[in-house]
């Protein structure tokens, strides 16, 4: 009477070991590089869930964010004015976040959807993305007056990004 | 003439070698921020020598033309160039890999005067 029991609660515990080996740790060398002209830089604040396992793409999901505070030109200048209300605001909006709400395969890699809410705005984004030796890389494309940055300027630098991101990840 | 604007030229470009080389080290033991890429002892002596170098050429050809008068404007030319260089490591964008970009102004930007400092400090030498 025993053992069907037991074989029951091992068999759900493994499923629970399944699921658990599906989440990724995000590594120290990772980039999350924007690239507007001027400015371009990068973001060094990455933290998050990444779940991915290319056999279950329907229950993998990346929930991420990034601290605005991490940002960096590589001007001290440019610095303190992205970080400044008239830009990013970091103090009122002091991430910007990207849950996925699907992960589909493509062609040449894999294709997510979901939602990037920054400076306030929530927008459903779509990017491809690629996943080698336990790096994922993708990239993609927004406008800033997309997400009410500095909307009353909309001639002062660049508006359209190209977001480009690279990330390790271990088990 | 040019000779004596040569020796001059190369004892100021030494001299705010010594005093960037000196600065450069003081600033990284206060700040710990690490600037070598962009900034360093060999950056600074070629950069101060090859400005006073050419502030030499500047000055000999304003002395061959106006006499007395061109070392009056050399040196308003000499102190306006160094205050407007100011914006150069204010405005410039570091690599992305150097740290605190913030704090790379408060160490070059006194560094622009010195070439000019040095070379008003050893003009009476070459009287």
């Amino acid at each position: 009477m025993l053992y069907p029991f037991a074989a029951i609660i091992i068999f759900i515990a493994s499923g629970f070991t399944f699921i658990q080996s599906q989440n990724w740790k995000i590594a120290e060398n990772y980039s999350v590089k924007f690239d507007g002209g001027d400015p371009s830089g990068e973001f060094s604040g990455l933290k998050g869930n990444i779940s991915f396992d290319e056999k279950d793409l329907v229950g993998s999901k990346f929930d991420v964010t990034i601290d605005i505070a991490t940002i960096n030109t590589g001007n001290g200048m440019k610095n303190t004015h992205a970080k400044s209300d008239k830009w990013l605001d970091a103090v009122k909006y002091p991430t910007i976040k990207f849950a996925s709400s699907s992960i589909a395969k493509t062609a040449s890699g894999y294709q997510a959807k979901g939602m990037l809410d920054m400076h306030g705005v929530q927008k459903e984004i779509s990017f491809p993305f690629t996943f080698a030796g336990n790096v994922f890389a993708g990239g993609f494309e927004i406008n800033r007056l997309d997400y009410n940055i500095n909307t009353v300027e909309p001639e002062h630098g660049s508006t359209k990004f190209k977001v480009s991101v690279s990330v390790p990840v271990t088990k | 003439m040019f000779k004596k604007v040569f020796y001059h030229s190369l004892l100021a470009g030494l001299l705010a070698s010594v005093a960037g080389i000196i600065y450069n080290r003081i600033y990284f033991f206060a700040t710990e921020a690490d600037f070598s890429k962009v900034l360093n002892t060999g950056g600074i002596i070629g950069l101060n020598i090859m400005v006073c170098m050419a502030a030499g050429l500047v000055y000999w050809g304003l002395i061959k033309s106006m006499n007395k008068k061109g070392e009056i404007l050399f040196n308003f030319l000499f102190s306006i160039i160094s205050f407007a260089c100011v914006m150069i490591p204010i405005s410039i964008s570091l690599p992305l890999k150097i740290q605190f970009p913030e704090l790379f102004p408060g160490l070059a930007v006194p560094m622009v005067f010195f070439p000019a400092i040095a070379w008003f400090t050893v003009r009476p030498l070459f009287n």
